[in-house]
């Protein structure tokens, strides 16, 4: 037994300090989590922070108070109004890219293949313009006596519809902004359909509404589902529509943070608005992808 | 004697490292640009309004003196305050802001520090009459100490297209015109709130400087939600020069050479800075105007670079160029100086409505503090959501 005991401590001592040492993964990762650590939890931990601070003060950490809370839901705060409006237009601008981006996956799906997703991939291209320079170029399309409207006129028709500056325009401006974050995954979904099951579906006698209901759609879900949360989470966090082509006409969540902010310059109010949209989508995200069930989805159940 | 170390390493203290760590954090690009205990002649850092941190400025500056020259430009001056206030005192040299922040806040805070006066009060004697020493904006409260450098100024209330509204009938008419229920869905509104709140207690016919009763601040709530309804749009400069070009809008609130000179420079001479000949300010006086103070920022490390810079731009020419800097034009108290008002043209001169500047000016009161304006704002903000 003695014997046994001794051969094995070296090998007991060396799994130790294995143990105790970061795996080599582990150790490549390091700076990569140092930076994420400083450059995204850091930022997210002084907004907590500054959650409970007193308003209008700059005690990070060295005060404790609920005041923010109670004063964003108390019940004279109309700020529930922009958070409503943040979560209509996420929602509207949702619906609107599903039927909208669908036909377009659909489409290049056919005519592309499994080539589709790459092909979406040009829709992105627009990105890399800024998207305030992109807004405006919309502005100068709509505005009075601008290309639609000059056009128009010139024309000698009687010019166009007066659109700017209203909520259907943010909603318009979402939309075209938030197109390639739909377009992409839901492309994604429908290439991973296997033609052959479409096809022996049709063998069997299956009708275009049939095959769509029961194997197209269940199968591209998952690119469905991953569009529309990225749609909705980026869409309720969206300003620039409803500043620049909105004209302010509506003033949405993020503008209210960023208010605080700013002119403000309550900075606590600010973070404890920004912790209550965080976890609120956070909730919603979670949920979400609790009642994904992927394997289901893809029929491997 | 010294604290034992341990004695001193509190829970109060390390959190309020922890806070400080993650506000420098927070604070972006500019992190290390102040390395605190380094040798600081070769770098200078600016916080000022758009303008100064142009390469128009900056350029000839940074080739003078060999140095990195950092600016960043807000577009109000309690940001600019409060970025100070939460740590960054270390981190800037300069600060630039509108008139009364630094006599009134930012000296008593100490979040300055005076000037050599000796040094730089000469400078005064080269600018318009207006800006003789001791200039009021430019000195301590006890007129003892010489807080910042001047140089961009004007008047700032309202922005009418004259075409639709003839400039007579604009100042005539003054604050009232945003009370006309026929202007309705004719007018913006600048995206500049702390102006905003000057504004809209002047369209109510109440003094926005002093403290306020609650009938002056149900009456200001009254006109916020009203005035705010009315407009069309809400936007930043570019939004309310471009809606006014296109007919979009006959007016703007919230306005002045600051804002539309860069329109009026790109020919649409018929866009024009009003300010009111009456109204309810101090004096009967219908307009408010703003003056910048630079001063040096009471930076542990100041950089030796920051009293360069404040003689650099005292020059006629460079004073002309921060002028004409991109984004704004304006008047500069240096065109005291023949040497700097030669180098307008009459078309610059014009932009800056240099033909009327004097009156406006001596129609106007001075950008002051408002006693209770985080009270305003609140209220100004809520009127704001109700535009849907």
């Amino acid at each position: 037994m003695a014997d046994v005991a001794i051969a094995r401590l070296p090998e007991t001592s060396a799994e130790l300090r294995k143990a105790r040492a970061l795996s080599l993964g582990a150790r490549c990762a390091l700076p990569v989590a140092v930076l994420l650590g400083l450059g995204f939890l850091a930022p997210i931990l002084a907004i907590f922070g500054y959650a409970f601070a007193t308003p209008r003060s700059f005690d990070l950490f060295r005060s404790f108070t609920l005041e923010n809370f109670a004063t964003i839901f108390s019940p004279s705060n109309t700020v529930w109004v922009s958070f409503a409006w943040s979560c209509g237009f996420a929602l509207f601008t949702v619906a609107i890219l599903a039927l909208v981006a669908y036909p377009i996956a659909y489409g290049l799906t056919m005519v592309f293949g499994r080539a589709a997703p790459l092909i979406s991939v040009l829709f992105v291209f627009p990105l890399f313009v800024s998207e305030n320079v992109r807004l405006y170029g919309w502005v100068l399309f709509f505005i009075k006596n601008g290309v639609l409207d000059g056009t128009l006129k010139w024309l000698g028709l009687p010019g166009g519809p007066e659109v700017l500056f209203t909520p259907g325009i943010t909603l318009f401006g979402m939309v075209y902004t938030y197109l390639p974050f739909m377009l992409f995954p839901m492309t994604l979904g429908l290439a991973l359909v296997p033609r052959d099951l479409v096809d022996a579906a049709r063998d069997l006698g299956a009708g275009r509404l049939f095959i769509w209901r029961e194997i197209e759609l269940p199968l591209a879900m998952p690119g469905i589902l991953i569009g529309m949360l990225l749609t909705f989470v980026l869409a309720i966090g969206a300003t620039a529509e409803a500043k620049i082509l909105g004209g302010q006409s509506i003033i949405v969540i993020s503008h209210d943070i960023e208010i605080a902010f700013t002119y403000s310059q309550n900075w606590p109010l600010g973070s404890a608005l920004a912790v209550v949209v965080t976890v609120f989508i956070g909730a919603l995200t979670l949920f979400a992808l609790s009642r994904l069930d992927l394997d289901r989805m893809l029929g491997r159940r | 004697m010294a604290d034992p170390v341990g004695k001193s390493l509190s829970r109060r203290s390390v959190l309020q490292g922890m806070g400080a760590g993650l506000g420098a954090l927070a604070a972006g690009p500019f992190l290390g640009a102040g390395s605190a205990f380094a040798a600081r002649e070769k770098e200078l850092n600016i916080l000022c309004w758009e303008g100064y941190n142009s390469a128009q400025v900056l350029d000839p500056f940074r080739s003078q003196t060999g140095a990195t020259v950092k600016a960043e430009s807000l577009t109000n001056d309690p940001t600019m305050i409060n970025r100070l206030r939460a740590g960054e005192i270390n981190t800037w040299d300069l600060i630039n802001v509108n008139n009364p922040w630094a006599r009134k806040v930012m000296l008593p805070e100490k979040l300055i520090k005076p000037l050599p006066k000796a040094e730089f009060e000469p400078f005064f004697a080269k600018m318009l009459p207006e800006f003789k020493a001791p200039y009021k904006w430019a000195m301590s409260d006890d007129g003892k100490d010489l807080l910042g450098m001047v140089q961009r100024f004007g008047p700032y209330s309202f922005v009418v297209n004259t075409d639709k509204i003839s400039r007579k009938t604009a100042e005539e008419t003054g604050w009232d015109l945003f009370n006309d229920p026929k202007l309705a869905g004719k007018y913006g509104i600048l995206e500049s709130d702390d102006w905003n709140v000057f504004n809209l207690f002047v369209v109510a016919g109440i003094d926005p400087f002093k403290t306020h009763t609650p009938e002056e601040f149900t009456k200001f709530d009254e006109t916020a939600k009203r005035v705010f309804k009315g407009a069309k749009l809400i936007g930043d400069i570019a939004s309310m020069n471009q809606a006014l070009i296109s007919g979009e809008i006959d007016l703007h609130l919230t306005g002045g050479t600051y804002s539309v000179s860069p329109a009026r420079a790109d020919g649409h001479p018929n866009l024009r800075a009003i300010t009111p000949l009456k109204g309810p300010l101090a004096g009967g006086k219908g307009g408010i105007s703003w003056i910048e103070v630079t001063s040096t920022v009471n930076n542990p490390n100041l950089s030796p670079l920051a009293l360069e810079f404040l003689k650099y731009v005292q020059d006629p020419k460079v004073a002309h160029t921060v002028a004409f800097a991109e984004g704004t034009f304006n008047p500069v108290a240096q065109m005291g100086n023949k040497a700097c008002f030669d180098l307008f043209t009459k078309e610059e001169l014009d932009a800056i409505q240099w033909d009327s500047l004097e009156e406006e000016m001596a129609r106007s009161v001075e950008y002051d503090i408002v006693p209770d304006y985080d009270k305003a704002l609140d209220i100004m903000n809520a009127a704001k959501r109700l535009r849907g």
